[in-house]
């Protein structure tokens, strides 16, 4: 059973078909790049895969259950779950630590603990940042605080939006290293991104044009 | 860690380090619960100050002689008694007495009294000048000043007349050809003299009345008016007003008194009618915009000794108690002293209930329209905060926030807000409160221990009504907005 599929689903807003009949497939470990010129639809996707919008028709398959129908609160419930996000413009809360916004991702999903979030902050490589205010912290460490937040709850689905978009390329080497990473742990990651380098990292290249899927490549050179 | 200690540390950090918006609201707690917790302070201990205040505004009970029987001194003080002595502002004397001014030919009511006392139970007695200390010293009225034109320091001789007192029958001394001499009590207990001589009919053949004494331009026209002297010319004595004599007009008690005069009069070797006069200084000049302003006030002892009767009219007396103890004090001391009245200054006391019922319709409405600029305040603040933080509240929601949490989140802030602009109101509204009193009622306040929970729950209270739109409005945002570039 695939961890998620897309059968026919659409997304309409008004007269514009923001998703037009898509379909995919992504298996339990698989490491899926989304590219497609702006306005094509991926972000229109990535609410739709993270629970945050349901699609006009269409169903959506996470663990072969059906969530196109339910509710916004189990929808929550889901997205806590089983999901980590991580945003093209990092988003974390300005007011709280490096290890606090680490924190908040655990507080709704289970139950606080700083160990395990200096933890993952010293997986990203900040663990002597851990105090430091979002104003304190560069771009690329802001995303990688971002990153330890997604994985701290284990989450089976990683998606990130353009998480490279506001990077150099050193962070942006740092960022991809650590899915390299969550990829050999068997986390599942969907990435949207503009940029051909960190969607050749990938496995599978899906495209989208107008709403469609315009073509799928997959990356020959994976792993090598 | 604890949920809920990770719950403090995030509505701690998020008012801590995102102070500017949030001092606005924590002000607009804190003013409104300062507003609050002051009036409410000034409210409770106004009762008390208002009490002192309207005793300040003069004698709330007087004890006047009964029937019969007089009040002097030493009857006043037992009458007394009955009052805790603790409880006893000041007892001021009082004796009236007409006292003719020669030098003016005007009469004027003096007012013997102890300044002492009139200091306690008249506070609101502007005098300019002094009040009297010494021997012959004395305080008029403004008004009194004005008329005879008299300064401070200036001296002025006043006279009583007391009434002639004989031995035997009056008709006795009607024989022709006598001198005679009357006085009678007139217009206010006013004593006017009469003389007139008897022709060898024994009919009256002149007649002079010294009304002085009497109202000015009305009673004292009784020994001016021509007319109505003429009327005695010729008639036998006793005389009946309206039959034999007719009244002046508008002067019928002054009329009476000149009948009863000559009715009681006596030859002038029989009369012993001894007038006492004396010299005063005026020390000061009172204001009070009242009546007051009419009489001249001496010593008690002066007045004594000028018209040789030790005795007092009525004794003002200010105690501090409240409506239902004065009228206990009052009917005390009715039951054991019958000769005297007591009775308690009415207007006063209920002016003191009417004052306070409206101060505390005007304390309940500012503290309501206080409350409601407050919530609207926070309301509006808070609104802002939410829009403000939109992005952070889609990034809780992505993270799995519940409206649930992003509701309690808020109002656990909004609570915090109101407790610490509660805390602060409260000490802030007792210095306010302490400020008022001190410089309205020049005291100062006791604090209201209880006041300052209240404060804080209540300022809690209006800042969790205040957060439920905002919150409302921040439970409504998608999360699905942190993924769409800004
Ligand atoms: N809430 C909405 N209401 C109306 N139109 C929308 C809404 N959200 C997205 N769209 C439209 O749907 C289309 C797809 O938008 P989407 O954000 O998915 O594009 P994208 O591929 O992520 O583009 P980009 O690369 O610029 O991020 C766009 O034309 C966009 O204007
Ligand atoms: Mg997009």
């Amino acid at each position: 059973m695939a961890l998620l599929e897309l059968k026919n689903i659409s997304k309409i807003y008004g007269d514009l078909k923001a998703l037009d009949n898509v379909s995919i497939r992504v298996e339990k470990g698989e490491w899926v790049a989304i590219m497609g010129p702006s306005g094509s639809g991926k972000s229109t996707m990535m609410n739709i895969i993270g629970c945050m919008d349901k699609p006009t028709m269409g169903e959506v398959l996470l663990s072969g259950v059906d969530i196109s129908k339910e509710t916004a609160r189990s929808l929550t419930d889901i997205r806590r779950d089983k999901i980590g996000l991580i945003f093209q413009q990092f988003h974390m809360v300005t007011y709280l630590t490096a290890v606090e916004n680490v924190m908040v991702s655990q507080y709704y999903h289970s139950m606080p603990d700083e160990e395990e979030a200096l933890e993952a902050l010293g997986r990203v490589g900040l663990r002597d940042r851990a105090r430091h205010l979002p104003s304190q912290l560069s771009g690329g460490e802001q995303q990688r605080v971002c990153v330890a937040r997604a994985l701290i709850n284990h989450p089976e689905l990683i998606l990130a939006d353009e998480p490279t978009g506001n990077l150099d390329e050193t962070n942006e080497n740092i960022v991809l290293g650590l899915f390299r990473q969550l990829h050999n742990e068997g986390t599942t990651l969907i990435v949207v991104t503009h940029d051909p380098e960190v969607a050749e990292a990938a496995q599978r290249t899906i495209v989208l044009e107008h709403g469609r899927v315009a073509r799928e490549v997959i990356n020959e050179n994976f792993g090598k | 860690m604890t949920k809920r200690k990770m719950f403090l540390r995030m509505i701690t950090a998020s008012l801590l380090r995102r102070r500017s918006r949030m001092l606005i609201a924590l002000l607009s707690i804190a003013v409104g619960a300062t507003i609050l917790s002051g009036l409410v302070t000034i409210y409770i201990d106004v009762p008390r100050q208002m009490g002192a205040q309207f005793r300040s505004y003069g004698a709330n009970m007087i004890i006047l002689p009964g029937e019969e029987g007089s009040l002097t001194g030493a009857v006043l003080e037992e009458a007394m008694q009955v009052i805790p002595s603790e409880n006893i502002v000041g007892a001021t004397p009082y004796r009236y007495v007409r006292l003719d001014m020669p030098s003016r030919q005007q009469s004027f009511t003096t007012a013997g009294t102890d300044f002492d006392e009139v200091r306690k139970t008249s506070p609101y007695f502007s005098v300019e000048g002094e009040y009297p200390q010494n021997r012959r010293e004395i305080m008029v009225g403004k008004e009194v000043a004005e008329t005879i034109g008299v300064r401070l320091g200036s001296s002025i001789e006043l006279s009583y007349k007391p009434l002639a007192s004989f031995e035997g029958e009056a008709s006795a001394d009607w024989v022709p050809g006598a001198a005679l001499l009357g006085s009678s009590e007139g217009f206010n207990e006013a004593v006017l003299n009469v003389s007139a001589v008897l022709d060898e009919e024994g009919k009256i053949s002149e007649i002079e009345v010294d009304a002085l004494s009497q109202t000015e331009n009305i009673g004292s026209l009784v020994g001016t008016d021509k007319a109505f002297l003429d009327q005695f010319l010729g008639k036998s004595l006793p005389l009946t007003l309206g039959e034999d004599v007719d009244a002046l007009s508008g002067a019928t008690i002054s009329s009476q008194a000149v009948v009863d005069a000559l009715n009681s009069s006596r030859s002038r070797e029989n009369a012993r009618l001894s007038e006492n006069k004396e010299h005063y200084t005026v020390a000061g000049i009172l204001s009070t915009g009242g009546e007051e302003e009419a009489y001249i006030y001496m010593s008690l002892e002066d007045l004594t000794r000028l018209t040789q009767e030790e005795i007092m009219d009525v004794a003002e007396l200010s105690v501090s108690a409240s409506a239902e103890e004065l009228e206990g004090y009052a009917a005390n001391i009715q039951e054991e002293y019958p000769a005297l009245t007591a009775r308690l200054v009415k207007r006063l006391a209920k002016s003191e209930a009417s004052v306070l019922s409206k101060l505390q319709a005007l304390v309940f409405l500012v503290t309501a329209v206080v409350l409601a600029l407050t919530l609207i305040c926070v309301s509006t603040t808070m609104m802002a905060v939410v829009s403000e933080r939109r992005r952070e509240i889609g990034l809780r929601k992505a993270l799995g926030a519940s409206d649930g949490s992003i509701r309690h989140e808020f109002l656990g802030e909004g609570m915090f807000l109101g407790g610490l602009g509660g805390l602060l109101g409260g000490l802030l509204g007792f210095a306010f409160a302490q400020m008022v009193s001190v410089h309205v009622f020049g005291s100062s306040i006791t604090f209201q221990p209880l006041l300052l929970p209240i404060t804080i729950i209540v300022s809690m209270a209006i800042s969790a009504v205040s957060c439920q739109l905002p919150i409302k409005k921040a439970v409504a945002i998608d999360p699905a907005i942190v993924l769409k570039g800004e």
